[in-house]
């Protein structure tokens, strides 16, 4: 998950949606990635908002899902959704 | 209260730049003159700086509008404005590497080209665009 350092609402949704993939899928590696700190690759993957939720090198959303929107998009990539 | 005439000399902008922006939604007049003459406060010249400021920043009237609505929400915290300039240089960078792609694009197209004197039925330029296109020569 790409976030800029200050925005109050990722910090208050971070861990819960962290949490809800995690659950999700088994052995998922959530990162959390402050944007200023990776510039390069959130232009690389084609990140312009903030937050974004990239998912195997994928821009899936870009502000924050609820936790069924986030299941459900890792449950697509995941081959468990099928 | 001033006029519109004297806003624009006072922030270099003109009359019908200063309408556009009230149709935008970016300033309002404060009242009218007794001959229905727009009339300003004097913290609409600071306004205009502030759009002219942001504009040179890459932002476009829309996002303009939306930065001065969180200037004037009162839980509004500095970290909102923050994500909204790092928003931009994202955007800015992305456009950036595009820009750079297209300019590595045409180095390639250049050099291919290095016989100037073809004439331009032969030229390797028009040729590759044609290609890149997917169309055939007519």
């Amino acid at each position: 998950m790409f976030y800029s350092p200050g925005c109050a609402a990722c910090e208050d949704r971070q861990s819960e949606l962290r949490a809800a993939a995690q659950d999700a899928v088994k052995g998922l590696e959530w990162r959390d990635v402050n944007v200023l700190d990776n510039l390069d690759a959130a232009v690389e993957l084609g990140v312009i908002t903030l937050p974004a939720i990239v998912i195997n090198g994928e821009v899936v959303f870009t502000s924050l899902p609820s936790r069924t929107q986030l299941c459900k998009a890792l449950a697509e990539r995941s081959g468990a959704g099928k | 209260m001033i006029t519109i005439g004297k806003l624009a000399g006072l922030t270099s902008v003109s009359n019908d730049t200063l309408r556009y922006y009230e149709a935008e939604g970016l300033i309002r007049p404060a009242g009218k003159s007794p001959a229905g003459y727009r009339l300003y406060d004097p913290d609409s010249a600071r306004r205009i700086h502030f759009i002219k400021h942001a504009q040179q920043c890459g932002f476009t009237l829309a996002e303009i509008r939306d930065l001065l609505d969180v200037r004037s929400r009162e839980k509004a915290c500095c970290g909102d404005v923050r994500t909204r300039a790092i928003e931009k240089k994202l955007q800015i960078e992305s456009k950036i590497r595009a820009m750079k792609a297209m300019s590595k694009a045409l180095d390639q197209l250049i050099s291919e080209c290095a016989n100037e004197k073809r004439p331009v039925e032969e030229c390797t330029i028009i040729a590759a665009l044609e290609q890149a296109n997917g169309s055939k020569r007519v």
